[in-house]
């Protein structure tokens, strides 16, 4: 296996290394990453889509099908990993057994340094203001909504880590927690029917000036929903993954 | 910078992805497959964020005081919806070799190759 391996590795090093040698040199301004529809981008992205961070409109006013399907993918995967039956939700007839098996687990487990415990604990509520600031301040500074749900969702996996599963699962409303899983996908579908509405094309966003405060609250509301609905998502593959089986 | 006529970022991004594969492909383990897959999505990701880097180049966010020449926006924004389809693969990935491990005890291939 391990010679196999390394001849497969080989030849695709091979492969890759006549392929990079034959790309335009790195960094020139005048490669096609450049000249084609980025350069457009840049040019006109401004005062097409009113957004100053230019990955933010392409994420979301020129490709927003692409993001659209992400964050239903993301859902899909939580889908996914919930569908599949755990530890912590076992057939009654076996549940004396694996709460028997998760006692031991939790007898076994190396507690928590109080070094980590305090850290955390301190650390947690800043990541939070983090990741708000992040999301707030993501039009004019590298930031946004996956990247305040990345900062949210590891914060809230964190906590679960040094506090328990059982503690965590409280930071999402218990009554809410099926919408807020959803809150990417539905909230996409939604605005993309006003853009429709508005605009005659699905995820359409109203382009002209005197729209500017409604297409700004349009994006404001898809960047919320990712920020919510990822970090909700991410907290919950973790929690689904942590049970012990 | 670059390392006999070709440059050294794909380089690195070559050699991270070969590391990435042989884990894939030699490794018995499959946490460690998990692992290995990852790696091979990071250096697919440095790829293709570092192809979309220009000469003096600036983040592509149009405010005063920022000034072209800027780095294409296309490749972050195609990143980020990579690096959110990885997370999916991880996860479910992770989620089925836990039920591996809960149904036969080992999370080995060659060990679950024995199996009847």
């Amino acid at each position: 296996m391990r010679v196999f391996a390394l001849a497969l590795v080989l030849v695709v090093a091979a492969t890759m290394v006549i392929g990079i040698a034959g790309l335009p040199p790195h960094g020139d301004p005048d490669g096609p990453v450049h000249t084609h529809v980025g350069a457009r981008y840049l040019e006109q992205g401004v005062a097409e889509t009113g957004l100053r961070n230019l990955v933010t409109a392409v994420l979301l006013v020129y490709r927003g099908f692409d993001t659209f399907l992400e964050v239903v993918v993301i859902f899909t995967a939580l889908v996914a990993v919930l569908a599949l039956p755990s530890a912590t939700r076992q057939p009654p007839q076996s549940r004396d057994e694996s709460a028997a098996a998760s006692r031991r687990d939790t007898d076994d487990a190396v507690p928590v340094s109080p070094v980590v415990f305090l850290v955390v604990r301190l650390l947690a509520p800043f990541i939070a203001v983090f990741a708000l600031a992040s999301l707030y301040r993501g039009h004019v500074t590298p930031g946004g909504g996956f990247q305040s749900a990345a900062i949210i969702g590891a914060m809230m996996i964190a906590l679960g880590l040094v506090f328990g599963r059982e503690h965590a699962a409280r930071l999402v409303p218990h009554g809410a927690k099926a919408w807020l899983q959803a809150l990417g996908p539905l909230v996409f579908a939604v605005v993309a029917l006003v853009g429709w509405r508005l605009t005659g094309a699905f995820l359409g966003f109203p382009a002209d000036e005197a729209a500017h405060a409604l297409r700004e609250a349009l994006v404001v509301i898809l960047e919320v929903a990712i920020a919510v609905g990822g970090a909700v998502i991410l907290a919950q593959l973790f929690m689904a993954l942590d049970a012990p089986s | 910078m670059t390392l006999v006529g070709l440059d050294l970022d794909y380089v690195a991004c070559v050699v991270l992805f070969c590391v990435g594969l042989y884990m894939l492909v030699a490794k018995s383990n499959l946490i460690k497959k998990v692992i290995g897959l990852n790696v091979m999505e990071t250096a697919v990701f440095a790829f293709i964020v570092t192809s979309g880097m220009i000469e003096g180049g600036q983040e592509p966010i149009v405010v005063a005081g920022s000034a072209p020449p800027y780095t294409s926006p296309i490749p972050h924004a195609m990143v980020l919806t990579g690096i959110v389809v990885a997370v999916s693969v991880t996860a479910v990935a992770l989620a089925l070799i836990a039920q591996i491990h809960a149904h036969y005890g080992t999370i080995e291939v060659d060990e679950l190759k024995e199996l009847p």
